[in-house]
């Protein structure tokens, strides 16, 4: 290999400093110290999705121009991308890095575009890979019920949904008003679900229709009944004629009832059902609605978003207000007299606990007054063996009720009451039962299908466990290098105008078109999951770097361990380790 | 046709016309325009270059020394600090025998801070090894720009295209802009003798022993030694393509004169109306305009001042405790002849003060009536 070359004459001798030969037998790598790995980390989208989206994962096949990709993808882990498009409080993009950088990505926005792109394409007769031979009861045909029946009979399972509705879909079909998730989007994704062999049994009330104990034919049971109980005030004149729950007057409108509400309405609540309350009121003609809350904006449950859409919509909101007392007329309340609050320390729920301002008491009075303070389960219909405490189903982490084979979720046994939690819970629940009826624990696998240390996990991970780190860690903001980003304004749903949406339930946000979808995933970090941007490639000073058809390899016999692969990647997907020596 | 066109301008049409392969580029006054240019033509499409942003003359001139390597055709521009701060790079670009075409537009070095022309920057950088050529006209700087790259990639060695700040890069002229295919016939594509192929790994520029180092050494000088002739080819050839020439030097109404003025760059165009105004009244005064500054062009010089009695040399430039840089070359050009001009040196225009024509007048004067200079250096510009 090395030789001494001899030069005779000045003629011999080049003009330069030049080796004669090849140099690859120098192997340079062995002069380092540190060693370049390529990794793949957590983007904090995904740990922040309780469904387990893969939204990086998607983003990717959206920007490639790949919708049906990238909808299926969704539909690994999630049945519901139009209702979750919707409805979603999108904590994916509360975590979204690029919030540090300008604004967070319009996840939630994308998601439903997905969903609508597939609007006209229907599934092709799916069917599992195995069939089993148990069978599973789900009891109730809300977003947790739908998702664990689907996932089992992805799995092969035979699974039947007991609905006492007269139509599936649980909160989704009685609770959310048409102007943010329109029955068509509901049923499209509900039929997705029955394509798969999923028996969908409505008007069939599991202990009115149906006894609990006649359930023991399945050898699997999941409660998904929800909270469709609106919760009591506990003061004085409750009971009064002309107060109504929210979640009814929701439901009379979603089916289609147009009741007389009077030119001014009372709401009492924070929560989203305050706020749908309000803004179908505002549709259906009331000329003020008023709505009460005894916190301030900050602590309000309902979705920000949601909140701001009602304000522009011309809905009143007092804040640190507590009713005290319905006003009564005869047999007819009509006001509620209030007292002013003020926040002390937080309490349990992290939120500053209101205290009342003694002698700020005031009367409101209004035609109809709306109670909307949060919804309960009612777990009447259970077995004794079904532990319940403070109202709500208990479980274990699983999902598992301390009785065999019994599982819950959702609303019934979580109080966030949101759509993607409902989601979460359902498909977590799918993977207890299967590892149960096939005599494991779920729990067991936990670490290896988690993603990141929030609680959601992967069916994709379940199914096909990555190589290498099974969780690896969740990538923050200042890991990203942001040298290589542009600061881009975030594409988001265009809206009716305020006079667009009077007097009609047309869904409020349009959605985005391709393009604008297409614009928006390329502001994606890609958060700590290589891209194939080349900036490796192009930067190795050896050129020990080799850019194969889908990834990327380091000739570790060149590598010099000089970090500038790790210092210029710009989405943190390298590592730079001390050499093992 | 001729267009009207600024000179730095002029620059970035020759690079065009040459057909860079990469420009590496960072900003700086006076230079700046030339590399705007530039990046316009590689966005619009009418250079197919590649445009690196770097983040200093450091790296542009390292990013330069990286693509002529792999046998590209490289171009850079730069000015003053910028200039001072690729130092340790330009004797890689010359050592390794790359053929790069440099645009540095003359500005003085700080501090006090200032912008202005004078040739202190690439005067310190006489001994890197580059090529150095000084330009008088707009025409000149287009055209010594693609005669550059010609020379430098037959030598393999880096050119200096070199403009007064201001004077030359920011004011406009009528400029004659050769015909695209002509050049292309005139300029080649380059094919270097050596070249990194990642197919092929080569080390070049590494360890050299002392049994090797002084004949590589040998032969860049001899490579110098022939630019003389090259330049001379070249330009022969341009003439019958484009119909100019510049020669190493330019020997201006010095016939029979008793003083010939040594002058570079646009201080040449001054002068040049000083001397036709002396000739009219009769006064033989002449002019030499030294272009090629690097290799030194000696013979031409011995031969165009061969009996002349007086020079004045006018430097925009001091190497201090010493003097004026042409003056110091020219002196060591006669300094084995018998018969040799009295030599006097004056420092005039630093830091983009005018070199007028009064100046021009008042060095004149002052040689013609002195037998020899009494002191090493003149200052005939400065405040008293």
């Amino acid at each position: 290999m090395k030789q001494k070359v001899i030069f005779k004459r000045l003629q011999d001798i080049p003009p330069i400093s030049i080796s004669m030969g090849t140099m690859l037998w120098n192997k340079t790598g062995t002069w380092r110290y540190l060693k370049p790995r390529y990794v793949t980390k957590t983007p904090p989208c995904n740990e922040a999705c309780p469904a387990g989206n893969d939204i990086e994962g998607f983003m990717v096949l959206v920007r490639e121009g790949k919708f049906r990709e990238a909808w299926e993808l969704i539909k690994e882990e999630n049945p519901f991308p139009g209702i979750c498009g919707r409805l979603c409080f999108h904590p994916c993009e509360s975590s979204c890095n690029r919030r540090e950088y300008d604004e967070a990505l319009s996840i939630h926005a994308i998601e439903r575009f997905l969903a609508d792109s597939q609007l006209e394409k229907r599934i092709e007769k799916p069917t599992p890979k195995v069939k089993h031979k148990e069978k599973v009861a789900i009891i109730g045909s809300g977003p947790a019920g739908l998702t664990c029946a689907y996932h089992l009979a992805r799995m092969g399972y035979g699974t039947t949904v007991f609905e006492a509705h007269s139509s599936p879909g649980g909160i989704l079909r009685t609770g959310i008003p048409e102007y943010r998730l329109p029955r068509s989007i509901l049923d499209h994704e509900i039929s997705d679900i029955e394509s798969w062999g999923v028996e969908i049994r409505t008007n069939t009330s599991i202990g009115r229709d149906i006894p609990f104990r006649d359930l023991k034919t399945f050898q699997a049971i999941f409660i998904a009944t929800g909270a469709h109980h609106s919760r009591n005030l506990d003061i004085a004149h409750e009971e009064a004629g002309g107060i109504l729950s929210g979640l009814d007057l929701l439901k009379q409108i979603r089916m289609g009832e147009r009741p007389s509400l009077g030119e001014k309405m009372i709401v009492i609540g924070g929560g989203n059902v305050a706020i749908d309350v309000a803004r179908s009121a505002l549709r259906l003609g009331v000329h003020t609605v008023e709505v009460y809350y005894r916190r301030s904006r900050e602590e309000m449950p309902a979705i920000p978003g949601e909140v701001e859409e009602a304000l522009l919509e011309g809905v009143k909101i007092h804040f640190l207000t507590s009713p005290i007392k319905v006003i009564k007329e005869g047999e007819k309340a009509i006001g509620i007299e209030c007292v002013k609050m003020t926040l002390g320390e937080p309490d349990e729920s992290g939120r500053r606990r209101p205290f009342p301002v003694e002698g700020s008491n005031f009367q409101v009075y209004g035609e109809t007054i709306i109670l909307a303070i949060g919804e309960i389960p009612d777990p009447s219909f259970l077995p004794q063996e079904v532990r319940v405490q403070d109202g709500l189903v208990q479980t274990d982490e699983t999902g598992l009720v301390h009785a065999k084979g019994i599982f819950a979720g959702g609303d019934v046994s979580n109080p966030s009451h949101t759509v993607v939690e409902a989601i979460g819970a359902g498909k977590r629940a799918a993977l207890a039962i299967h590892e149960y009826l096939r005599g494991r624990w779920l729990k067991e696998k936990f670490p290896m299908i988690r993603v990141g240390e929030k609680g959601t996990i992967s069916l994709r991970k379940y199914f096909h466990p990555p190589e290498g780190e099974v969780n690896p860690p969740v990538i923050p903001f200042k890991e990203i290098n942001t040298d290589y980003f542009e600061h881009l304004p975030r594409i988001s749903n265009p809206s009716l105008s305020i006079e667009e949406r009077r007097g009609t339930f047309k869904e409020v946000y349009a959605g985005l078109d391709r393009k604008m979808a297409q614009e928006e995933t390329s502001r994606c970090f890609n958060c700590g999951i290589c891209n194939g941007c080349d900036n490796c490639f192009v930067y190795c000073p050896d050129m020990a770097i080799k850019r194969e058809k889908d990834h990327y390899e380091i000739d570790y016999d060149y590598c010099k361990g000089c970090g500038i692969c790790f210092e210029e990647c710009p989405r943190s997907a390298i590592l730079l380790e001390g050499e093992g020596r | 046709m001729k267009t009207v066109i600024e000179g730095s301008h002029a620059v970035s049409y020759g690079v065009m016309l040459s057909r860079a392969e990469v420009i590496s580029a960072y900003p700086i006054t006076p230079q700046t325009h030339i590399v705007e240019k530039l990046s316009e033509l590689c966005a619009t499409g009418e250079l197919k270059a590649k445009f690196l942003m770097v983040e200093s003359e450091h790296s542009a001139m390292a990013s330069c020394i990286g693509a002529s390597a792999v046998g590209a055709r490289a171009f850079t521009a730069t000015s003053s600090q910028g200039l001072a701060l690729m130092h340790e790079l330009l004797h890689w670009a010359s050592g390794a025998r790359l053929p790069i075409v440099m645009a540095n537009v003359n500005r003085t070095l700080a501090p006090p801070w200032n912008i202005w022309c004078d040739q202190t920057d690439s005067l310190s950088q006489r001994d890197t090894g580059w090529l150095q050529f000084y330009c008088e006209s707009s025409q000149e700087a287009i055209d010594t720009v693609i005669q550059a790259y010609k020379i430098s990639e037959r030598v393999s060695l880096p050119s200096m295209v070199v403009l007064d700040a201001f004077y030359l890069s920011h004011t406009f002229e009528p400029v004659d802009i050769p015909d695209r295919e002509r050049v292309d016939r005139f300029l080649p594509p380059y094919e270097p003798k050596y070249k990194l192929d990642p197919k092929d790994p080569k080390s070049i520029g590494s360890l050299t022993p002392p049994d090797l180092f002084t004949e590589i050494k040998y032969q860049m000088q001899q490579a110098m030694e022939e630019v003389k002739s090259v330049i001379l080819q070249v330009d022969d050839e341009y003439l019958k393509v484009f119909g100019r020439r510049y020669g190493l030097v330019e020997a201006y109404r010095c016939e029979d004169a008793e003083l010939v003025l040594i002058t570079s760059g646009t201080a040449s165009s001054t002068s040049r109306e000083v001397i036709d105004r002396y000739r009219d009244e009769g006064k033989a005064i002449g002019m030499l305009k030294i272009r090629t500054f690097r290799p030194f062009p000696s013979e031409e010089i011995r031969r165009v001042l061969k009996g002349i009695p007086k020079v004045a040399v006018i430097d925009r430039n001091i190497s201090y405790g010493m003097g004026g840089i042409f003056a110091e070359e020219l002196r060591s050009v006669f300094c084995n002849e018998e018969v040799r001009p009295k030599v006097f040196s004056y420092i005039a225009g630093l830091g983009g003060r005018d070199i007028t024509q009064e100046t021009i007048s008042d060095v004149i004067e002052y040689t013609l009536e002195q037998d020899r200079p009494e002191e090493e250096i003149f200052w005939p510009d400065l405040r008293r």
